[in-house]
């Protein structure tokens, strides 16, 4: 599972729009999958599951004041599911649903403040007790497939994250899942140098990879040169879960995203919980379920969902013991089944999704012995012979390659990301020992760039629809960048400036410069 | 533009006879006339952030405004040609010329610099070490005065390429100005190579390609890949649904709804019940409750005990909603 968000945290705005993402993946996704693995350690069921938590994402979840910009949140989040207790009244099928929120919103609270509200605590606890495996990423979720004309910056990527993951699980990063899933032939040597293990490609990165896999994507490969292991993405089980037609979120019985009551109710009573210029937003309190392809709705049964969660992790279960049994006898072993998902999806898309994932790990660990759940680090040591080939260039986005991050909205952006990561890569070679002012400076130039480098930005660029906040964000952190290589160029560091913007982007606080290169 | 400008591109193989010798000619000093350029205005994005400034500008004062400036340079002063690959089959590549360059060049080639077509040559150097002159076989694309970035097609995958960025003069010679990076398509395929020790059979090795993609255990090999890219389940980024969205079946639609504001005041110290349940007072003594209306007869009283306990009063409300 891939957990991730862009750095977002504006401390020179009271409200910003877009630190929402944040607020949302704790209440509806974070919080929740938290509640699952501990009812599963407390029910003395087994589980495994691999997870990414980005150093963007870690950073936020341990950032003071997007702790207590939370706790504000959550905390009108509960006020309006109380105002809407008693505004349903009179309507029996919406009030059990705003008391289901009710709860769920004050057990998100009690939760983020149980862990002293820094979640990254909370998963750090299942990783000790060898439920969860947590990977890395990259620094800030850049592309590296673009960034290979810079491969300093690759590594920049790999060795800051990796760092960051030391400084706060105490232990080095055993994968990693490189961002967009994005590999080059090549940045496995970079993998290699930062210690990492494995990593994951989409299917085709080991289908096409050279030579033949044997195994197809059903067991991993090393990459020739390094012996860096890649696990190669099974598409079967993503289309259940994933697939916008026949998945499972599509169910009929399921949770409705896009009926809101930020949208839906009075301008006056629902203005306090909007954004404050009175643009309607998503509050999280959605009382539909998806009832069928039209605009008409009913509202949500939360057990009927339930059952249908149930009934889906079953046919999940059953559908992988069918692919094991019939993957075995063909390869002659017991293969290994890869199925990745964004995080987000559970509990934010898919509001069922932690659920789901609950009576699937219940069902595999007391229903059966046909299957069971594995961590790639657990994998290799019970299978340390692999085949070696060079896995394909490949990614998971749109159509499989770059082009969701080069295309004719977002391909302006590379000739400056380029052109700074070349100057990055100058200021390491000109300055390798720089102390005080001047190493303060080089390494905000640092995050500066890893900060623009965010393959979010393109992403958003490369939709093409409420761009103004990722151009905005691209251009920011390159110009910043541009002022610090002036700056220490003319040698004229001012030391106000430098200070607001590292109290702005305040994140790796033990970055080091000399990593770009 | 961009989208419409590799398009708009396509490719002449021009028979390398006719060419003569490849020549690098390179940096030459000072003239006239302004390099070409992109404009503010095509940076996509730039009319929008304008508009959005005050909202998303977050002013750095301590510093004059002219030493930081809002928006990112046109170029940054160096002669640079890169080349990045799209997928199995395109590539993209921008460059960047410093006007001391092409000030050079029009001062050696003179009236040759104006008459002389401005030419991207794509090389497939696949398995070779490029010198300028071995290149398995290249081609050539024109592009026009204002261009600085191009998608080149290369029908190519599974291959590796450079590009130079020059001159085709009116007699045949092509003038290189920038070489770029070299770069390798990847295979859309699966690969011919097999190692010995890892052998399978070819329609084992059929069933698990198809698996992979999760098209199911009777997949051709061929067309494997295209049918991958029609399932979709590509990544979706933090802003964009996973989750589908019923689409409006017509454009114009209304929506009505009634909801009741019951509101009063008491003793600040009184007890208030409304429907038979407690409520909350404001410090004032006033009270107010708003309640979802459906289509039903409702009667809800409203009763005030004194702090005491000896006086209490009850007023009913009885309110009806009907919807034709």
């Amino acid at each position: 599972m891939h957990g991730h968000l862009p750095f977002v945290r504006h401390p020179e705005h009271e409200n910003f729009l877009e630190e929402d993402w944040l607020y949302e993946a704790i209440t509806e996704t974070y919080v929740p999958l938290i509640s699952v693995f501990e009812g599963l350690v407390r029910d003395n069921i087994d589980f495994r599951i691999t997870m990414t938590l980005s150093p963007t994402l870690i950073s936020m979840l341990s950032d003071q004041l997007l702790q207590e910009r939370y706790l504000k949140h959550i905390n009108k989040l509960i006020e309006l599911s109380e105002k809407e207790m008693e505004r349903t009244k009179w309507q029996e099928d919406f009030r059990r649903l705003a008391e289901m929120y009710f709860h769920k919103f004050s057990y998100a609270r009690d939760t983020f403040q149980k862990y002293n509200n820094n979640l990254v605590y909370a998963f750090k606890k299942f990783q000790d007790l060898g439920k969860l495996e947590i990977i890395t990423c990259g620094a800030t979720h850049g592309f590296f497939p673009l960034m290979d004309v810079c491969r300093e910056s690759v590594r920049a990527q790999v060795k800051v994250a990796a760092d960051h993951y030391e400084s706060v699980f105490g232990r080095r990063p055993s994968g990693i899942w490189l961002p967009e899933c994005g590999f080059c032939p090549g940045h496995d040597e970079i993998l290699r140098e930062a210690g990492i293990r494995y990593f994951f490609t989409d299917s085709h990165g080991l289908l096409h990879g050279t030579p033949r896999p044997k195994y197809g994507v059903f067991a991993p490969v090393y990459c020739k040169g390094t012996g860096v292991a890649a696990f190669g993405r099974d598409l079967e089980s993503s289309k259940q879960v994933w697939s916008s037609i026949e998945g499972y979120p599509g169910d009929y019985n399921y949770r409705e995203f896009y009926r809101d009551v930020g949208f839906d109710l009075e301008f006056d009573y629902i203005k306090p919980y909007i954004h404050p210029d009175g643009v309607r937003i998503n509050t999280g309190i959605k009382y539909y379920r998806i009832t069928g392809t039209g605009n008409h709705k009913q509202p949500y049964v939360a057990d009927w969902a339930r059952d249908r969660a149930a009934e889906h992790a079953g046919n999940f279960m059953f559908n992988r013991q069918k692919q094991a049994g019939y993957l075995n006898e063909l390869m002659g072993k017991p293969p290994i089944i890869i199925s990745p998902y964004d995080a987000e999806l559970f509990g934010h898309w898919w509001y069922e999704g932690p659920m789901w994932l609950d009576f699937l790990f219940r069902k595999v660990a007391c229903d059966q012995k046909e299957i069971r759940m594995i961590t790639p680090s657990e994998y290799l040591a019970e299978n340390p012979r692999n085949q070696v080939i060079t896995p394909s260039f490949s990614s998971w986005g749109y159509k499989g390659y770059s082009e969701m991050w080069l295309q004719g909205t977002n391909d302006w952006i590379y000739r400056h990301l380029h052109t700074a990561s070349g100057r990055m890569s100058e200021l390491t070679r000109s300055y390798p020992r720089a102390q005080g002012l001047l190493r303060r400076a080089l390494n905000q130039a640092l995050r500066e760039l890893l900060l623009a480098q965010s393959s979010d930005w393109a992403f958003i660029l490369g939709t093409g629809t409420h761009t103004s906040y990722a151009v905005r964000r691209t251009k920011d952190h390159l110009l910043r960048f541009n002022r610090i290589y002036e700056d220490i160029k003319s040698n004229s560091i001012n030391e106000n400036w430098l200070s607001d913007i590292e109290y702005k982007d305040n994140l790796f606080p033990n970055i080091d410069y000399q990593v770009h290169q | 533009m961009k989208i419409l400008r590799k398009i708009k591109d396509k490719l002449k193989k021009i028979v390398p006879s006719r060419l003569g010798s490849l020549k690098a000619k390179k940096k030459k000093a000072s003239a006239k006339s302004p390099a070409a350029c992109v404009t503010t205005k095509d940076i996509p994005g730039f009319q929008e952030t304008i508009a959005v400034n005050t909202k998303f500008s977050h002013p750095e004062d301590t510093r004059p405004r002219s030493s930081m400036p809002n928006e990112l340079p046109v170029s940054y002063d160096q002669d640079k040609i890169v080349l990045q690959v799209r997928d199995p089959r395109w590539l993209h590549t921008y460059w960047e010329l410093r006007n001391q360059t092409i000030e050079g060049l029009k001062s050696s080639l003179g009236d040759e610099f104006y008459r002389a077509k401005k030419i991207l040559r794509v090389y497939d150097v696949t398995n070779i070490i490029f010198n300028g002159s071995n290149a398995n076989s290249f081609f050539d694309i024109q592009y026009n005065d204002f261009a600085t970035s191009w998608y080149i097609d290369t029908a190519g995958p599974g291959r590796s390429w450079c590009v130079d960025l020059g001159l085709m003069l009116i007699d045949g010679r092509f003038i290189t100005i920038l070489r770029s990076n070299v770069v390798s398509t990847p295979l859309d395929g699966p690969s011919w190579i097999t190692d010995e020790e890892w052998m399978i059979p070819e329609d084992v090795f059929a069933r698990l390609y198809g698996m992979g993609f999760g098209l199911g255990k009777s997949s051709p090999v061929g067309g494997a890949w295209q049918q991958r890219l029609k399932q979709g389940l590509f990544s979706s980024g933090v802003s964009s649904s996973p989750v589908r969205k019923a689409v409006k079946e017509r454009s114009f639609w209304m929506k009505v709804d009634c909801e009741l504001i019951v509101y009063g005041a008491t003793e600040p110290d009184a007890k208030v019940t409304v429907q038979g349940q407690p409520i909350n007072l404001r410090p004032d003594g006033t009270f107010t409750l708003r309640y979802y209306l459906p289509d039903s007869k409702q009667v809800i009283p409203v009763k005030a005990v004194s702090a005491d306990k000896l006086e209490e009063r009850t007023i009913t409300p009885i309110v009806t909603r009907e919807t034709r």
